[in-house]
């Protein structure tokens, strides 16, 4: 695979969002009768405002994760950097093509992946919606077969290549819908949610073909997840959203380190405890207890023994327990 | 320059694209339905049979009454076997216009509007459904009514092809229809109340000869639902020798006219739904 061509190309963004805002009007009724009928002819709107003012710039050849809470402007972004909603102010550029003004063009440069939905054809077999689809695109037959046959070993095609899309389990028709993406050759793929609803043998395949089309193929990937380990695997770059804004905008490393992983200890003394003075800068006290306390700690900074050390010096230890921050605490971190 | 003499060879290369895909989605869908052949027999003749005693009913009422409104019962027929012949012309090709809703309440449309084409033409192939059933109906009452006027001189032979004509141009008012009461759905999402109203209950109406309904109603079902362009008009001309040889260039105009005036309709729609979302 030729993994050299990424620095020759031309420097240009592969994506760029500039000062991107989504907001949407919905009517506003009273209830009462004819609420639905009502709602037609309504000249109130209450307005929600989905994404204010983001922007960013991927590289080509970079692997992005995009992340934050449901409802937080997720998939309004994608939906307007794909071409598929307008946005109300800002602009997109997709390798210098808007895809609101050329969308068609745009189209033939991208592919796009629903964990939600599939593009195959349901009632058809697999191979049969890659025969459209490659017309759809213009792809050759020759190319398409090439590329058909690199994917088919990579994402085990072959053994559902006669089945219809309908009887596939969501792991197969995940990759066959990712493979789909991919068959005409687009240098951007945006992926929402590709992991969703899968078991781990499942993920750990995507990830493995998702890291190849990244390393080997140099194709530039923004994904949407929920799973903190497609982001820790596969993205070296991270953004967060959050209530429409851009919060966080780094790598894995920052991130981590921003929210410097900020560990729950509950501990239990016997005979209750005794808070120094003075004491570690990483530890501070979350809950006060008549014989258990919960402080928060910075494993980055302190190694959990220390802190454990410390921690018997203020009383004599009966239990000890470790909450580890999960995704959404994480994210809420971010926020702030 | 060289730009403007390469956009009509380009436009011809993916309109000839776009047809090979069509023709592979028709072989594909076939060979799909072929793999469930009982399946496939059993639906067509159950449509065949509930379609033809949709007919049997009108006919027996014609029977009773001889004839309705001075249209007699074979007249009556071929007004019913044109207009199912556009109907499965139009829903062979135009299903998934016609189940646009789904598209919307689901979100699939987003799907549409990532591929390189038109979102219409991107639509439009994700199905294609063979109608055996209503096409076993439409040739055997069209064939009952043709074998009855041509016994009784009322037509020649010159009627086929006048009519082939008329069922061609009334898919694609039917078809106008459908995509416009669709494009509604960009606004309202649901859909399928106003297609009772504009396809199914038009396309029933639309079976018996206009004159027997008040004026007011006849003349919707020329304009604002043009239904009766579909077989009525065309049969005054083909069966009755009534209005002029100049039917069928005024049939082509308003099939066109209706197209485009869905289409632009259609754009429209389309614009708003980019711009709101779902």
């Amino acid at each position: 695979m030729n993994t050299t061509h990424v620095g020759q190309r031309t420097e240009q963004a592969a994506i760029e969002a500039i000062n991107l805002c989504k907001s949407f009007r919905t009517p506003v009724v009273a209830g009462g009768k004819f609420a639905g009928v009502r709602s037609l002819f309504s000249r109130e709107y209450k307005v929600k405002e989905a994404v204010q003012d983001i922007g960013f710039t991927v590289k080509s050849g970079e692997f992005v994760g995009y992340i934050g809470p449901n409802g937080a402007g997720k998939s309004t972004t994608i939906k307007m950097l794909t071409g598929i909603l307008h946005p109300s102010s800002g602009s997109v550029r997709l390798a210098g093509v808007d895809p609101h003004t050329d969308r068609r063009r745009c189209a033939s440069k991208i592919g796009v992946v629903f964990g939600q939905r599939s593009q195959l054809w349901w009632d058809l077999p697999v191979k049969d919606s890659y025969d459209i689809l490659a017309h759809m695109y213009g792809v050759s037959d020759k190319d398409k077969n090439r590329r058909l046959d690199e994917f088919a070993g990579l994402l085990d095609l072959n053994e559902f290549w006669d089945t219809p899309v309908r009887k596939l389990s969501l792991g197969q028709r995940m990759r066959a819908d990712i493979a789909a993406a991919m068959l005409h050759d687009p240098e951007l793929l945006f992926l929402d949610e590709p992991t969703i609803g899968l078991d781990v043998n499942a993920k750990r395949n995507i990830r493995g073909f998702l890291k190849v089309l990244n390393e080997q193929f140099g194709k530039t990937i923004l994904l949407t997840t929920h799973d903190m380990d497609d982001i820790e695997q596969l993205c070296r770059r991270v953004m967060v959203i959050g209530g429409g804004r851009l919060t966080f905008d780094g790598t894995t490393e920052e991130l981590r380190r921003k929210i410097g992983l900020p560990t729950q200890i509950k501990v239990t003394y016997r005979d209750g405890y005794r808070l120094p003075e003075e004491r570690l800068l990483s530890i501070h006290v979350v809950e006060l207890g008549e014989h258990t306390l919960t402080v928060g700690v910075n494993r980055q900074k302190t190694r959990t023994m220390d802190i454990l050390r410390e921690l018997g010096h203020w009383g004599e230890i009966d239990d000890v327990e470790m909450h580890e921050p999960d995704f959404e605490e994480i994210i809420r971190q971010v926020y702030m | 320059m060289t730009q403007s003499t390469q956009m009509p060879n380009r436009t011809n290369r993916a309109i000839r694209r776009y047809i090979k895909l069509y023709l592979l989605l028709i072989r594909t869908s076939i060979r799909s339905r072929m793999q469930y052949r009982f399946n496939f027999a059993l639906g067509s003749i159950l449509a065949a049979l509930i379609q033809l005693s949709e007919f049997l009913m009108v006919a027996i009422v014609l029977a009773k009454f001889g004839a309705v409104q001075g249209w007699s019962v074979y007249e009556i027929g071929y007004l019913f076997a044109v207009m199912t012949f556009s109907k499965t012309l139009y829903r062979t090709f135009g299903d998934e216009v016609h189940h646009l809703e789904s598209y919307l309440v689901e979100g699939e449309l987003d799907q549409l509007l990532t591929k390189p084409l038109p979102v219409l033409l991107s639509l439009m192939p994700r199905s294609f459904r063979l109608m055996l059933g209503e096409v076993i109906q439409g040739t055997a009452i069209m064939i009952w009514a043709f074998g009855g006027m041509l016994g009784s001189g009322q037509i020649t032979w010159w009627a086929i092809p006048q009519t082939v004509f008329a069922i061609l141009t009334g898919a694609v008012v039917l078809f106008a229809i459908g995509l416009a009461t669709a494009t509604c759905g960009f606004w309202t999402t649901r859909i399928s109340m106003l297609q009772n109203m504009t396809e199914d209950a038009a396309q029933t109406a639309a079976r018996y000869p206009l004159t027997l309904y008040p004026n007011w109603m006849g003349g919707l079902l020329l304009t604002a639902i043009p239904v009766g362009l579909v077989n009525y008009l065309p049969a005054l001309y083909i069966l009755r020798g009534e209005l002029g040889i100049w039917v069928f260039p005024l049939l082509a105009a308003a099939a066109c006219l209706a197209l485009l005036l869905a289409l632009r309709f259609w754009t429209f729609g389309m614009s708003k739904y980019q711009s709101t979302g779902s």
